[in-house]
């Protein structure tokens, strides 16, 4: 079967800088201008019934893309498998929630706060679950994201318990773009600002140093250490990372919605997301970003079959996996050719 | 009077009831070529592992330039100068050949994840670095043009010199070849041979582990011999060749004990 990843990236390398930068700049166009795609003749078709198009690409297109982004950072590149990384998103979301309310302050002043109390969050979850490996880390990032969703359940002064926060404010405008109500699309594009900034930080990774020693753990992780590569603290850095995209996305999800509640920090969130990352491509960022648009999108475009959404859906799932079963856009498998080309 | 650069004293490490090197006591010279040999299962591979700190030893010191290598993790252990291969092909099979040396190499980089991130200058500048050297080692080992091939899409010869590169990526002083002519035909032995010599003579220190007498007799400065987790013979090749306990252990018990 062909590689659709590799055709890519072959065409990509072929093309000169002007080429290269006239692609990039009209995918950014286009894609930010898919809010109106839904009010567009040709287009239409891509509207969704019940919930509004605009705000579907909001979430959960966009948030679960970036999401994505964030966790393939932690299952794609070091191959550790977290089923738990909603409590990262739960912990953005609720610093947003209790620094808007209580302390009125505005999104951008709590965004560094909602991420960087993620971060530690995700050092104090990896410092003792990084030492096991596979199925056991696995079972204990389940945990901790179980154990933060009940301590938000349960700590009704601070966190409003089962019934959540509300009233928390829309991030203040920027550039004269409103973020409120009638806007959705000015929320999309602040979701599209952060993809890209994760695809940017995720690429520079992966060509240095820290992507070889992701990549060395993913594939041997005795031999990694081996080689000389401080597994532990890489392990730890790309949990790390993974968990500031999981708050960053927590902090842009309250300020979005204006009232949260636990049971939107669900186990089954992680394994959507997980599924996203798998369903494209893993370890792939174009993969994850596909598979993620579509597994966000579909079950909002096929709302008015009501009850049997969830059946296709997961039909759709098992049928995708068993074609294709590295993702929609599997990691590089082919040799690289750029190097040659410079001689 | 050469240094040692190696030592084991009274190194022993049991694996429940298998007591898989007993008291051993063995070192390694300074700039030496050293061979370790012995039967299948007698304990070459498991000095290894005790070295590179895989294993914790059950009693005994490893002392590595006079430190004590003990209880330090594999990665500080190859940071301190010390780098193997491995009786089975273990490289990194979706990376190509050059980013296997690479991600060794890593090994003495101070630019970390910020400076990856922004392209810090001492970052491009080790990145640049370790490029260079890598190519200049894959150069070494003739597979150069081989550089941006995936490491298991090379055929077998080239993966274990491959290896070789790698170990030598992490620039050691001591490189540790775990049986790294395992699988080849006459003449890739005598040409590895070869390299193993212009290893020694840019200034490696090499511990070999092999099977093959001609090659070690050829190239060997010393030659130490482990059965059953002892060590029964530690001279020069020719002396260690003549050496009744070594034809033993090869060759079976004598024939008045059956
Ligand atoms: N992790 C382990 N657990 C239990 N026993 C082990 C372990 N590693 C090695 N052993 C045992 O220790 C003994 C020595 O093994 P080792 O691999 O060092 O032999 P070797 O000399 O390298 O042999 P070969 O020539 O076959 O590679 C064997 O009896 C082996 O079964
Ligand atoms: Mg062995």
């Amino acid at each position: 079967m062909i590689n659709i990843r590799d055709k890519g990236a072959e065409i990509w390398e072929n093309w000169n800088r002007p080429t290269r930068v006239i692609f990039v700049l009209s995918t950014i166009t286009i894609i930010a201008l898919l809010p109106f795609a839904a009010a567009w003749g040709p287009t239409s078709f891509l509207d969704t019934p019940i919930t509004s198009f605009k705000n579907v690409l909001v979430y959960p297109v966009g948030m679960f893309v970036l999401m994505a982004l964030g966790l393939n950072i932690v299952v794609g590149k070091s191959g550790l498998l977290d089923l738990g990384y909603v409590a990262f998103f739960a912990i953005g979301a609720y610093s947003q929630a209790i620094l808007s309310t209580s302390f009125g302050w505005s999104t951008w002043e709590a965004l560094p706060v909602g991420i960087g109390l993620a971060m530690v969050s995700g050092v104090l979850l990896g410092l003792p679950a990084l030492r096991l490996r596979g199925d056991y880390l696995a079972i204990i990032t389940l945990g901790f994201g179980e154990i933060v969703r009940i301590v938000i359940l349960n700590s009704r002064k601070v966190t409003g318990g089962p019934d959540g926060i509300a009233g928390i404010k829309n991030p203040p405008a920027i550039f004269g773009l409103e973020f409120d109500l009638f806007h959705p699309e000015h929320f999309f594009w602040l979701v599209g600002v952060m993809v890209l900034l994760v695809i940017w930080m995720v690429r520079r990774f992966t060509v240095r140093r820290p992507g070889r020693a992701w990549e060395a753990i993913r594939q041997d992780e005795d031999v990694a250490s081996l080689m000389g590569v401080n597994t532990l603290v890489y392990k730890l850095w790309s949990f790390v990372i993974g968990a500031a995209v999981g708050g960053a996305g927590g902090v842009l999800y309250a300020s979005k919605v204006m009232v949260i509640s636990p049971d939107m920090f669900k186990f089954e969130v992680s394994v959507l997301i997980l599924a996203c990352v798998v369903f494209g491509g893993i370890g792939n960022i174009w993969g994850v970003v596909l598979g993620a648009s579509l597994l966000a999108y579909i079950p909002d475009r096929i709302r008015f079959i009501s009850d049997a959404r969830q059946v296709i859906f997961g039909l759709v799932l098992i049928i995708m996996m068993n074609l294709r079963p590295d993702g929609l856009l599997p990691r590089k498998k082919r040799e690289k050719i750029s190097e040659k080309r410079k001689k | 009077m050469s240094t040692k650069i190696l030592e084991l004293r009274d190194v022993t490490i049991k694996f429940g009831g298998v007591t898989a090197l007993n008291t051993v006591n063995f070192h390694v010279n300074q700039g030496e070529i050293c061979a370790l040999i012995g039967p299948n299962g007698a304990g070459k591979t498991t000095v290894f592992n005790v070295v590179t700190g895989v294993y914790p030893v059950t009693s005994g010191e490893i002392i590595f330039q006079g430190k004590n290598l003990a209880k330090l993790k594999p990665f500080r252990v190859t940071k301190s100068g010390i780098a193997r291969t491995f009786q089975n092909v273990r490289l990194f099979g979706d990376m190509t050949t050059l980013e296997n040396v690479l991600t060794a190499s890593d090994v003495h980089k101070k630019s970390g994840l910020v400076g990856s991130l922004f392209g810090s200058p001492r970052s491009r500048r080790e990145e640049k670095e370790s490029k260079a050297r890598a190519h200049e080692l894959l150069e070494f080992l003739g597979l150069d043009h081989r550089a941006d091939q995936l490491a298991k899409n090379l055929p077998y010869g080239d993966q274990r010199r491959l290896e070789i590169a790698r170990a030598m990526g992490t620039e050691p002083k001591l490189l540790m070849l775990d049986e790294p002519a395992a699988g080849f035909n006459p003449a890739e032995k005598i040409d590895l041979a070869n390299t193993i010599k212009r290893i020694r003579d840019r200034g490696y220190t090499v511990l070999l582990i092999e099977h093959d007498m001609s090659l070690i007799m050829g190239i060997s400065d010393r030659v130490a011999v482990l059965d059953f987790g002892e060590k029964i013979a530690d001279d020069i090749p020719s002396k260690v060749q003549d050496d009744p306990k070594v034809i033993e252990a090869y060759l079976g018990v004598p024939s008045d004990a059956s």
